[in-house]
């Protein structure tokens, strides 16, 4: 199955790592052009020469999704380098935190705010061109409970509804939007990776509830999020797709 | 590239990242502790004999040439304010009672009656008039003088000799009160030698006792003296710790008896790859110096720095004052091994001691003593004093990251033992095992008389 992804321009934001820097490459493989942003520069500088060996067109440039102008020009920026967005695909994510008040802002502004922008930032561009594809990223905590009554689980949440109505109100510009959202996934430098070394035993209990025994690998998030993002998912529009190897036990009528 | 504090070739080691941590200037530190890194002595590459370990021979050549020749540690001397507290702690078969004078000063006996060998006192803390002993009812002065010996006149020979206890060399340093067996004890300035002025700055009589626990464990005291002068095996047996301190770029230092090593905490190992959100063992760090986690812009691996400044900024408006400590003793942790048998991790806010003492008979056994002191804010009441508590090994936890250690040491005692491990294959980063085995051959042997047959 050809995904036409070849020649695709692809806006990642928050992909110098993790799941980011695997749709990343996937994408790259693929044949797309990547316009990708990080917060620390270094990062950015390294996934940019590590991508460049696909052969596409890369570039990178950091920036702080939390100062709203600086990141409105980057993406500004981005669209200019590539010439065009195809698919635009934010992580931003402030990840978990309890007990202060600021992560509940922390969460708004990087989990949603950030996400929020940067989908702003694409939609005349996608509009003008009457093609685009938006994935989102939820997660598997929005529908489970998991890890105690913090910000992330329900800003998170938010994506997934806001997504929805992004499909339907501009579905008739030819741009599709859909939400991935992953299970517990695994990596170097994750936090599954420090929860491994630093909560064996919480680790071990995600392993069991994990039919095949483990937890996820970014590539299997990543290729899952690429095919949403291609034409091959033309008709997939406002879907909210679970990738997390059945470690959720609802299921979906 | 030898670009590791130690001289060695840091991306040669097992790590994923090669880190520099931030290290303060040592010719800014003025009168407080030194941070320079001390020439590091040319203790060769010889394996420490496994039987010194578990050999009662060699257990009777510690007790006779170390033991009760050394200085050492008896306890605190904020539980001996008034005239005739005291303080009883054994040491092997030994043990001994530290008493407050109406003068203030204090003084150290044998714990044991002259009269048919009673112990005088259980080991503990206490407050007395004088020392009866229960026996008989021979009774002595604070000042050891042997006041009452009931019926004296049926006793043809008269009274012991000078009619008082023997007096044992003590002192007070820092907070903590010292004693010796040896009453021909080098001075203690000249013992302690260079360590004032390294634990001075710590200023230990601002905090209060928050563990005060003796554990027995079933191991050589050695083998515990190593396993807390390494950082070597955190990859090991404490794992969780890579995401709290590194384990890599330690400063070892050793210094004529003792020796120390500093060790960056807040930070992450150099062995695991560098994590974008804050570690639960860090975040802690951040809340205990009075910042918000979630308030934090700055990326994990600057988070050490980012405590110490806050630290130095906050700390006088928290009633802590850090003015004598440099920006590293902020966060790390700074590490002495007083010898013989004193593992100290001081800390800003707190004091980590553990003392390690044979048992009086087992070469397999020992006492395990935690003693772990907090800062006690200017302006905040001093806390109640915590309850001394003693049990065997396994029967409590003692926390999670010395629980480790403990179940482990056995399984290196009985390892130890086998026919198939002559001693032990020491690398330099566990030099500081190799400077105290040779502090122990000086004691032992004569300074560099060790002989190759020696054990
Ligand atoms: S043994 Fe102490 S009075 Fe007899
Ligand atoms: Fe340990």
């Amino acid at each position: 199955m050809d995904l036409g992804l070849a020649g695709k321009k692809a806006i990642l934001v928050g992909a110098a790592r993790g799941i980011g820097y695997s749709v990343a490459e996937v994408l790259a493989r693929e044949g797309c052009d990547i316009a990708l942003t990080a917060r620390s520069e270094d990062s950015v500088k390294d996934a940019v020469a590590s991508l460049s060996k696909y052969g596409t067109k890369v570039v990178g440039k950091p920036v702080n999704a939390k100062q709203p102008e600086a990141y409105k020009e980057w993406i500004d920026w981005a669209i200019e380098e590539l010439d065009g967005v195809d698919i635009l695909v934010p992580f931003t994510s402030a990840g978990g935190g309890m007990g202060s008040e600021k992560y509940w802002y922390n969460a708004f502004e990087t989990d949603v705010m950030a996400v929020v922008r940067a989908v702003e930032g694409v939609i005349e561009k996608m509009t003008e061109q009457q093609r685009g594809s938006i994935v989102l990223l939820g997660t598997t905590s929005t529908g489970e409970a998991m890890g105690g009554p913090q910000p992330y689980n329900a800003m998170k949440a938010s994506l997934i509804t806001w997504g929805k109505q992004l499909a339907l109100w501009h579905g008739k510009n030819g741009i599709r939007v859909n939400v991935v959202s992953p299970g517990p996934i695994e990596f170097e430098g994750g936090n599954w990776d420090m929860i491994k070394g630093t909560m064996e035993k919480f680790y071990a209990s995600q392993l069991r509830q994990q039919p095949s025994g483990r937890l996820g690998r970014p590539e299997e998030v990543a290729k899952a999020i690429a095919f949403l993002a291609s034409d091959a998912a033309s008709w997939c529009n406002g879907s909210h797709l679970v990738v997390d190897g059945g470690f959720t036990n609802r299921t979906h009528f | 590239m030898n670009d590791h504090v130690m001289g060695w070739d840091a991306g040669a080691m097992d790590v994923r990242r090669v880190v520099h941590p931030y290290r303060v200037d040592p010719e800014s530190v003025g009168n407080g502790t030194p941070t320079e890194k001390a020439p590091d002595p040319q203790l060769g590459t010889e394996m420490i004999p496994a039987a010194r370990y578990y050999s009662p021979d060699y257990m009777k050549l510690e007790w006779e040439r170390v033991w009760t020749k050394v200085w050492l540690l008896g306890g605190r001397s904020d539980d001996m304010p008034e005239p005739g507290d005291y303080i009883c702690t054994d040491i092997g078969k030994e043990s001994v009672l530290i008493v407050r004078q109406a003068d203030g000063s204090i003084r150290a006996f044998p714990n044991v009656c002259l009269h048919r060998g009673n112990r005088l006192r259980p080991e503990g803390r206490g407050n007395a008039e004088k020392f009866q002993c229960m026996y008989h009812h021979w009774t002595y002065g604070l000042d050891g003088k042997l006041d009452h010996i009931p019926d004296l006149c049926t006793f043809l020979q008269g009274g012991p000799k000078d009619m008082a206890l023997t007096a044992l060399p003590c002192t007070e340093w820092n907070s903590f009160v010292w004693f010796s067996l040896d009453q021909d004890v080098e001075p203690f300035e000249e013992f302690i030698d260079p360590l004032k002025r390294h634990l001075e700055p710590y200023h230990p009589e601002r905090m209060a006792w928050m563990r005060d626990i003796t554990v027995e464990w079933d191991c050589n005291w050695k083998t515990s003296v190593d396993a807390f002068n390494e950082t070597y095996h955190v990859q090991g047996i404490h794992p969780q710790l890579k995401w709290y301190l590194d384990d890599v770029n330690v400063q070892i230092d050793c210094y004529g008896k003792h020796s120390r090593y500093l060790i960056p905490f807040a930070a992450i190992s150099p062995r695991v790859a560098m994590p974008s959100q804050i570690p639960p063992a860090i975040h802690e760090i951040m809340v205990h110096a009075g910042m918000d986690p979630a308030e934090y812009e700055g990326r994990v691996s600057d988070i050490r720095r980012d405590v110490q400044l806050f630290k130095r900024e906050h700390g006088a408006s928290q009633g802590k004052d850090y003015s004598e400590l440099n920006d590293e003793q902020l966060t790390d942790d700074y590490h002495y091994t007083i010898f013989p048998n004193v593992s100290v991790n001081v800390h800003a806010d707190d004091v980590m001691l553990f003392r390690q003492r044979p048992h009086a008979s087992d070469p397999n056994k020992m006492l395990y003593d935690i003693w772990m002191f907090g800062l006690v804010p200017e302006g905040e009441e001093w806390p109640e004093r915590v309850r001394h508590q003693h049990f065997r090994h396994g029967d409590k936890t003692i926390g999670q990251v010395l629980d480790q250690d403990a179940f482990n040491l056995p399984t290196v005692q009985t390892g130890m033992k086998s026919d198939y491990f002559p001693g032990l294959w020491i690398g330099d980063q566990e030099l500081r095992i190799r400077h105290f085995h040779k502090v122990m051959d000086d004691y032992i042997y004569g300074p560099g008389e060790k002989g190759p047959d020696d054990l």
